[in-house]
């Protein structure tokens, strides 16, 4: 799967990559091996390009396919299940499903490939408890420590060493303490407003013109109105909205920016974190629906055959009386016929690079976090994923590397992306990194690198109450949406509320509701 | 030319002696017991210049070549004698011998010096007039050496240094007799060769050896470190200061030899011996073996399963004459089971059942270690201990850090067990906290092993007393994802730092 590629002498003399190798070999004295991982644009651009693809061998007839074996796609079929329901398959492009919740394994650790967490779900988010009470994660009310993210979780590096916590505390003015102050404050009345809930579903019942409004200006364009304009509190709510949306405030809907801030209410201290980050419950959902999933079944096309659906794979034509869509929303309109008018929310692109190190770098007078931010980095910095060990912090380590390409627009940004070449972007990963730690190249063996193009819905301004979201939000017919791009919001809990939903929906249908 | 010769035999006689009361001074500083280690190494040394003497006859032809030979290699291995004893100390268990076999051969080396000076000077003196001279000089050296050793040597120049000094004396006495019979000597570019290798090398050490004495170490230390050892885990030092041997972790105190049974016999009894039908034990931490000493009092024990993380540290404290000596070998007794391995990854991997269990690791002063203080590590412990079965826990001290001593309290009680806190003096860290936990309710034991030096049934009821100024606090208890002990354990002891 891994494109497999060391740097060597040879390779510069060769002439490969741009003259950025020349300080990758140069200063490294050392070589740092690594590729690309999971490269399926080639696949998914197959279907975009309208390429012709091989008839079905053979057709089955099965009540129920689920398209897309993300966490929107699993929760699906586990509620399916969960109803006595085990009549449907699940079709995942990939060799193995999980989505964005996908992780790999090395002799070092387990890692993440995207997602890497979960917040510890309130009271209120009783289907995400509910999973978590069936994994044992939640028992009799109590979370366990085992799983929740031990101390320290996060450090910031900022005007020249590391604090505890992200939010910044070194070199504030008075002023800019207030700000934070009455930014918080906002939140809260916010929050008390009920509008901005998880799911994001249980909140729209509490919308009022106000909140409505925040969707039509940017979460930037918010903070200026608000007279919130210290340089730290607008880098706080930038890296914010660029971790859990893959854009800069001044691109993220400001209901999107409140949400992420006025939604949440923990009633432990966490996050929730595992070595392979949500792979951990994708790898139980799945070891639990394995029956069901079909891997590598790339799914061309949809259509409507009578009152039944067919969908078609090059292996297998699936005859079935109810499809529950769960791949991102974007390729409905290349995949479904009649086509659905086209998605209108933009994908962020990002690159996921996981950091194979063979020691530590030194620290002066601080504990590496598990989460690990730089202060004016355009990166999201690292996670530590073998920080949930519980013995002494092991020789070696993997650090899963976070960057949500948004310095410019999607699309300007996922060319750049698919531009860059392993080397030129390992050398920028390294160059990022070295901010912090002087001597991470000696640190560091292998860097493999997962490019993703469209990453995940940035809820841009307008999108939160577009016409057509709403729309396939809402369960109708037999073909069904289940994905997190339907709440615009790329969370764990919004696909699984997404799937739970399509597949209540579809248990109705086939009288089982 | 006469006189330069008799003060040659002045300088000689001044590093023999030199050598000798550093090997003397060293290892009675080292092992203790200096009436024994002088008594003995000034016997061997003596005698081994009597087998000196003895091989002279053997040496017929070249004397003068000879004798500069000898100098040199008196230089060398003396002045490097004191730098080898101390590095064969810290790094093995070879010392004494190496220590006697260096005695005898500075000795055999020393004795050939002499009589071969004399029959050297034979045809230039009378004999009368010779025996006299020479044996004049040597003990005025004798003499000179015996006082500026202990006046100058030692405070001045260390025991390292010092031997290095005089080794440069010896190898300058070859040079300068090589000047003198410079007409009779053949060969004299080897020698020189030789002659300034040897000074140059001596030099270099004593350049060097400032530098080593003065190293981190030493001036972390108030007193002299005798012992240091850098692991994958962590830096071993052992001080010494009189008869007050201290063992440091990571420059941490964890015990000071002269009263460190307070500590562990406070550590073990007040759990142990309560618990009458105890066979199986498991010590977590306390690689240097003295809980298992305090362990051993039991004879119905039958096993003792000490889990430590360091390989060199339980090695040492096996294997060391000066550490099996404070720890009455105990981790060599055969009801004893040594395992290197990380406490809270073991205990979740290993199913074993104890009847009592001590904790004693190192203070919570960094997350890492801050995890085996948490309620998630309890929880897994508790299942290891049988229902009867008790645990200690060493708490630091509820005086200086009185909210982290009630943090682990309270940890232990949100862990589900039951806790009696109780506490003991002693010098070295001041007031020090125990926590004692179980599931069932504990009774104070009704006796107590023989020989204990600071535990009686008067004094048992009560170390659980608390004073109001150790009293109990309100504290959060340590989790995984909220160590609040480390941030206690932070603010009480830097409070006290600063």
């Amino acid at each position: 799967m891994a494109r497999d590629r060391a740097l060597t002498r040879r390779a510069f003399t060769a002439g490969l990559a741009a003259p950025a190798l020349i300080g990758l070999s140069c200063k490294a004295g050392r070589r740092i091996a690594g590729g690309f991982v999971f490269e399926s644009q080639e696949r998914g651009h197959r279907i975009r390009d309208h390429a012709r693809f091989a008839a079905p061998k053979r057709t089955e007839r099965v009540p129920v396919a689920i398209v897309g074996g993300g966490i929107g796609g699993l929760s699906a079929a586990w509620w399916l299940e969960k109803r006595g329901c085990h009549d449907f398959v699940l079709l995942e492009l990939e060799d193995r499903a999980g989505g964005n919740a996908r992780w790999g394994e090395n002799e070092v650790s387990a890692y993440p490939w995207a997602a890497h967490y979960l917040p510890v779900p309130g009271k209120r988010e009783t289907l995400a408890r509910e999973l978590c009470t069936e994994l044992g994660l939640l028992k009799d009310g109590v979370w366990d420590e085992r799983w929740l993210c031990h101390s320290p979780q996060e450090r910031l590096f900022i005007n020249g060493r590391w604090q505890e916590g992200i939010e910044p505390q070194s070199g504030l003015t008075r002023d800019d303490v207030e700000q934070f102050r009455r930014f918080e404050a906002r939140m809260g009345e916010l929050r008390a407003s009920g509008a901005f809930r998880i799911p994001s579903e249980d909140g729209y019942a509490h919308q009022n013109a106000a909140t409505r409004a925040l969707d039509g200006i940017s979460f930037a364009e918010w903070m200026r109105r608000e007279g919130l304009y210290s340089p730290y509190l607008r880098w706080y709510a930038d890296y914010a909205t660029r971790d859990d949306y893959g854009a800069s405030a001044e691109r993220v809907s400001a209901w999107a920016g409140v949400h992420y801030f006025a939604s949440r209410e923990p009633d432990d201290k966490g996050p929730l974190c595992w070595p392979e980050g949500n792979g951990w419950i994708a790898r139980r959902l799945i070891a639990r629906l394995a029956p069901h999933i079909r891997g590598g079944a790339m799914v061309y096309h949809i259509r409507p055959n009578g009152r039944r659906w067919q969908v078609f794979t090059e292996e297998v034509l699936y005859d079935t009386e109810a499809v529950v869509f769960a791949a991102p929303m974007f390729l409905a309109s290349w995949l479904i016929e009649p086509q659905p008018p086209a998605w209108p929310i933009p994908y962020a692109p990002w690159l996921v690079a996981n950091l194979t190190l063979d020691h530590w770098p030194a620290e002066d007078d601080s504990e590496p976090a598990w989460d690990n931010v730089v202060y004016g980095s355009p990166t999201l910095g690292y996670v530590v994923a073998t920080h949930q060990n519980l013995g002494r912090r092991p020789e070696r380590t993997v650090w899963t590397f976070y960057w949500a390409l948004a310095e410019g627009a999607p699309a300007a940004m996922r060319s750049v992306l698919l531009g860059g070449d392993w080397a030129w972007w390992s050398e920028r990963i390294l160059n990022d990194l070295e901010r912090v730690h002087a001597d991470i190249r000696a640190c560091v063996r292998r860097i493999d690198i997962h490019r993703l193009g469209h990453a995940m819905p940035s809820p841009a301004p307008g999108s939160m109450f577009h016409p057509e979201r709403v729309r396939r939000a809402r369960p109708e017919g037999t073909l069904v949406y289940a994905h997190s791009d339907l709440s615009a919001l790329p969370l764990f809990e919004e696909a699984q509320y997404r799937g739970v939903t399509a597949a209540q929906h579809v248990l109705r249908l086939l009288g089982r509701g | 030319m006469a006189i330069a010769l008799f003060i040659s035999v002045l300088l000689i006689a001044a590093c023999g002696l030199v050598y000798e009361l550093i090997a003397g001074a060293l290892a009675s500083y080292l092992l203790g017991d200096s009436v024994f280690q002088f008594s003995t190494i000034i016997g061997s040394y003596l005698f081994a210049m009597g087998i000196g003497s003895w091989l002279s006859r053997f040496l017929d032809r070249a004397l003068v070549s000879r004798f500069i030979a000898i100098e040199l290699m008196v230089g060398l291995v003396g002045g490097f004698s004191s730098a080898i004893l101390f590095f064969a100390f810290s790094v093995s268990g070879g010392f004494r011998f190496l220590l006697y076999a260096l005695v005898m051969l500075l000795g055999v080396l020393v004795g050939l010096e002499i009589p071969l000076l004399m029959r050297i000077l034979r045809a230039r003196f009378e004999f009368k007039e010779l025996v006299s001279n020479v044996l004049t000089f040597d003990y005025l050296g004798a003499l000179g050496a015996s006082l500026i050793f202990p006046i100058f040597v030692v405070p001045r120049l260390g025991l390292v240094r010092g031997a290095l000094a005089f080794g440069l004396l010896n190898a300058l006495v070859a040079l300068w007799t090589m000047w003198l019979f410079r007409e009779e000597l053949a060969q004299r570019l080897a020698q020189r060769l030789a002659c300034g290798g040897a000074i140059a090398l001596l030099g270099l050490g004593l350049v060097y050896g400032q530098k080593l004495t003065d190293t981190l170490d030493a001036s972390l230390y108030a007193d002299e470190v005798i012992l240091a050892r850098t692991t994958p885990y962590q830096r071993i030092v052992v001080t010494k200061w009189k008869d007050d041997y201290r063992l440091h972790l990571n420059s941490h105190l964890q015990f000071s030899s002269r009263d460190e049974y307070r500590y562990h016999e406070a550590l073990v009894h007040p759990g142990l011996a309560s618990l009458a039908g105890a066979k199986h034990a498991l010590v977590l931490g306390g690689g240097d073996g003295l809980a298992v000493r305090e362990m051993l009092k039991y004879p119905a024990l039958e096993s003792i399963a000490l889990v430590d993380l360091d390989p060199e540290m339980t090695t040492l404290f096996r294997t060391h004459p000066l550490l099996t000596k404070l720890n009455a070998n105990s981790l060599n007794a055969p009801r004893v089971h040594i395992i290197n391995a990380d406490a809270f990854p073991w205990l979740e991997k290993n199913d074993g059942m104890f009847d009592f269990a001590v904790v004693d690791f190192p203070d919570p002063n960094n997350y890492s270690l801050g995890k085996l203080y948490t309620t998630a590590f309890y929880r897994l412990l508790k299942q290891h201990i049988a229902a009867r079965g008790l645990i200690v826990v060493q708490s630091t001290s509820p005086m200086f850090a009185r909210q982290s001593y009630w943090c682990i309290v309270e940890t232990l009680k949100q862990a589900g067990w039951r806790t009696w806190p109780y506490h003991a003096y002693v010098p070295a860290f001041g007031e020090w906290g125990f926590v004692l936990a179980g599931q069932e309710q504990w009774r104070m034991p009704e006796r107590l092993p023989a020989g204990l030096r600071y535990l009686d049934m008067k004094t048992l009821p009560a170390l659980f007393d608390f004073a109001p100024d150790m009293g109990p606090v309100a504290a959060e208890p340590n989790r995984l994802n909220d160590q609040s002990l480390v941030r206690y354990y932070e603010q009480e002891w830097r409070a006290i730092v600063h």
